[in-house]
């Protein structure tokens, strides 16, 4: 089973960093990648994270990425071409000696652009958020969320909806195989497909919500509800800390050249 | 310490009362066995005795409650509560939250113990203590039942509280697992810590517990010290193999329904099967049992298709189960699972049992219907929600929905599993009676008692293969 936004044990140096030093870089990252409007400087964001994955070792997690955003860039691709038109056209997916409807859908200059801003862009938070997720224990994310002094109880919602996911793959096979034993036989067709998800879908809901309620009570029973003071002795900072906040002010001085240099 | 006069309880959106007039006492350094059948209102104690109910779940609660001489409604809540209070749930999967079983520990300490070193002591200590140092970097989700509930009781235990509250901690665990854990509680009484612990298997108990309560709808039935209610032994506890009635398992001259040779089987990088030979034969009542982890469930699935094997033989009558469909199959290997919830999805009993028999297309499903339902004890439910059936009578309608398949062997996944004794007795009961219908059954089980009273053959499992195989002798002598 591959497991989808699990934290991944590692010595690497994105392990080592301080929650508060990567959630530092990772809000640096992804305003930047709003701001800026070229591409160049987003593919130079990506080449940026590529590296801190790679040298913390994880760029197997990255490069396992890539089907999904190929997927994810020709969609975006497809959808900003075909609805933001301006500047040069190209060439229309309908030829024009098609009667009638010749000469729709125009591919132009302004449409690629843009869906290829907003795949770089997609890719770019995609990647820093993965990247962070993984190399951060549960633990310390919610240390260096409430250094942030966000809401303790919102920072739990993100910790459960987390520790969710595997749960949920993990319940669904259970469910799957116990159907199966029933002879259960996914559809074929849409039609099918959709009514075929009742044996599964409907225990897995109902198995889910009855377990949130122990979830939340353990939570409580273990005082992190009542985690009013943070415990700062143990945000350490060290070296690599200083040295990656280093990188990423070069990473945004850099910003500041390209667009207003 | 804790005092309960008479305590009533309703939850909300629930109209009859889950706890009655409940007065009850513990005193500081008492070790408490509350139990009683399925539905009885335990769970519920527990949480009102953690102070769960009155400041987390609404409802409606009357009598008087108090910890350490002040009422429990006074205390702030649980953020105040849980510095006196931890308590193990019963669903162990649903109480582990973080990514390894150190952090899961860890994890409550961080507003408790001020240094790191200080920390690292307690978890060390208590991960030895719950004989789970062996499991510190791994994924909790992914440990099998009896490891969870071990990580969910040093979990808590990390916490060291004053009470401590137990909702069947030992439920997956095998005898001697549950032992250690007993020997645990009965170290935190020796500490003069308050231990509240609700269970099924009693035994283990006896000379360890200060006090039973025994609770019937919701009423405390019977109280005493263990020996005042149970002055016979309640099953065994010693390991079932060193039984003097085993004799090993001689196979008879027919020809076996279930043929495992050399059976390997990898998950990742662990091994979950390691060699296993084994035959089963026609109408033979086996128990399969063996510690947590020893590749139980994993053996079973190969009989009907769930997992294929990394190499070796498994044949079912005369088909070749590596290869073979499921769908082919699961006509004749019907496999229930541990957990009933795991496959109920319908609206009504009725369509529940009729999904399995539409996708194997049995003519007259509507007779069948009746015949397992009458079997099951189920009569009269057809148009009932499956999931307002209380726990015993839905494993017994996840049997039915196997057993109207009609498949010629019927494998239990941990049939007794939150059952309490009269409900698991007859499930036995209906095993039994299916055997002599002519079905084969194999039962997987951590369940000493049930299998020494009902299979006639064990076979134990130990690191992926078999490490013993019996006839139980008075069995087959009468």
């Amino acid at each position: 089973m591959t497991e989808i936004l699990q934290y991944i044990p590692g010595n690497g140096i994105l392990h080592r960093l301080n929650p508060v030093t990567k959630v530092v870089i990772v809000v640096l990252i992804v305003a930047m990648s709003v701001l800026t409007p070229s591409v160049l400087f987003l593919a130079g964001l990506i080449l940026v994270i590529a590296f801190g994955a790679s040298v913390s070792g994880m760029h197997r997690e990255i490069s396992k990425q890539i089907p999904f955003l190929i997927l994810l860039g020709v969609f975006l691709l497809l959808v900003t071409t075909l609805t933001i038109q301006g500047g040069t056209t190209y060439f229309t997916l309908i030829p024009a000696s098609v009667p009638v409807i010749g000469g729709m859908l125009q591919v132009t200059e302004s449409g690629i652009g843009l869906g290829l801003l907003f795949t770089c862009r997609f890719i770019v938070m995609i990647l820093s958020f993965h990247l962070f997720i993984v190399t951060t224990k549960p633990s310390e994310l919610v240390t260096g969320l409430l250094a942030f002094h966000m809401p303790v109880d919102y920072i739990l919602m993100f910790l459960i909806a987390l520790r969710f996911i595997p749960s949920l793959q993990l319940e669904a096979m259970r469910i799957h195989e116990a159907q199966l034993s029933r002879g259960y036989n996914p559809g074929t067709g849409v039609i099918g497909k959709v009514k075929s998800l009742r044996p599964i879908m409907i225990p897995l809901m109902a198995n889910s919500l009855a377990k949130t309620q122990v979830l939340g009570l353990t939570l409580d029973m273990r005082g992190y509800r009542s985690k009013k003071t943070l415990p700062f002795h143990e945000l350490e900072f060290h070296h690599n800390d200083g040295f990656a906040l280093i990188f990423i002010s070069l990473v945004v001085i850099a910003y500041f050249v390209h667009h207003f240099g | 310490m804790i005092l309960a006069s008479s305590l009533s309880y309703t939850y909300p959106m629930s109209t009859t009362p889950a706890l009655q007039e409940i007065t009850l006492s513990i005193s500081a350094g008492e070790l408490i066995l509350i139990t009683g059948p399925t539905a009885a209102g335990k769970t519920t104690l527990c949480l009102a005795l953690a102070g769960i109910l009155q400041h987390e779940l609404g409802g409606t609660l009357t009598g008087h409650l108090s910890f350490q001489g002040q009422s429990m409604a006074e205390y702030e809540g649980m953020s105040q509560l849980n510095q006196h209070i931890s308590m193990v749930f019963d669903d162990a999967d649903a109480q582990l939250i973080f990514t390894s079983v150190e952090e899961e520990i860890a994890s409550g300490l961080e507003t408790r113990l001020a240094t790191v070193a200080q920390r690292r002591a307690r978890i060390s200590t208590v991960m030895e203590r719950c004989d789970i140092t062996h499991l510190r970097e791994r994924a909790p989700y992914a440990l099998s039942g009896g490891q969870k509930q071990r990580v969910a009781i040093a979990a808590a235990l990390a916490m060291d509280t004053r009470v401590l509250i137990l909702d069947e901690p030992t439920s997956e665990l095998d005898v001697r697992a549950t032992g250690n854990i007993i020997e645990i509680l009965r170290g935190l009484k020796s500490e003069g810590k308050t231990v509240i612990v609700v269970d099924h298997s009693l035994e283990g108990y006896r000379g360890v517990a200060d006090r039973v309560v025994e609770l019937n709808h919701g009423r405390i039935s019977r109280q005493g010290t263990f020996d005042e209610l149970f002055p016979h032994p309640q099953g065994t506890l010693k390991a079932l193999y060193d039984d003097p009635d085993l004799s090993p398992f001689i196979p008879p001259a027919k020809e076996p329904i279930v043929r495992i040779k050399d059976l390997y089987r990898k998950y990742g990088d662990v091994p979950a099967l390691n060699g296993v030979n084994l035959s089963i034969y026609p109408g033979e009542f086996v128990a399969l049992l063996g510690e947590n982890g020893s590749g139980k469930t994993t053996l079973v699935k190969h009989l009907n298709g769930l997992l294929r094997p990394d190499s070796g033989i498994v044949r079912v009558l005369d088909l070749d189960a590596t290869t073979e469909p499921v769908m082919t199959l699961v006509r004749h290997t019907g496999l229930v699972f541990q957990n009933p919830d795991t496959m109920l999805f319908a609206d009504t009993v009725d369509e529940e049992i009729r999904f399995g028999l539409t996708n194997i297309s049995t003519p007259n499903p509507d007779i069948r219907i009746q015949d397992v339902l009458r079997m099951v004890q189920l009569s009269g439910q057809e148009q009932t929600y499956p999931r307002h059936l209380s726990r015993g009578e839905r494993q017994r309608l996840a049997v039915s929905c196997i057993l109207a398949m009609e498949p010629e062997i019927i494998i239990l996944d941990e049939p007794t599993t939150g059952l309490d004794e009269a409900e698991s007795d007859r499930m036995m009961a209906l095993m039994k009676s299916l055997q002599d219908q002519g079905h084969t059954i194999i039962m997987v089980t951590h369940n000493m008692r049930i299998a020494e009273e009902y299979a006639e053959r064990i076979i134990v499992m130990e690191n992926g293969k078999v490490s013993g195989d019996f006839t139980i002798l008075q069995r087959t002598a009468s």
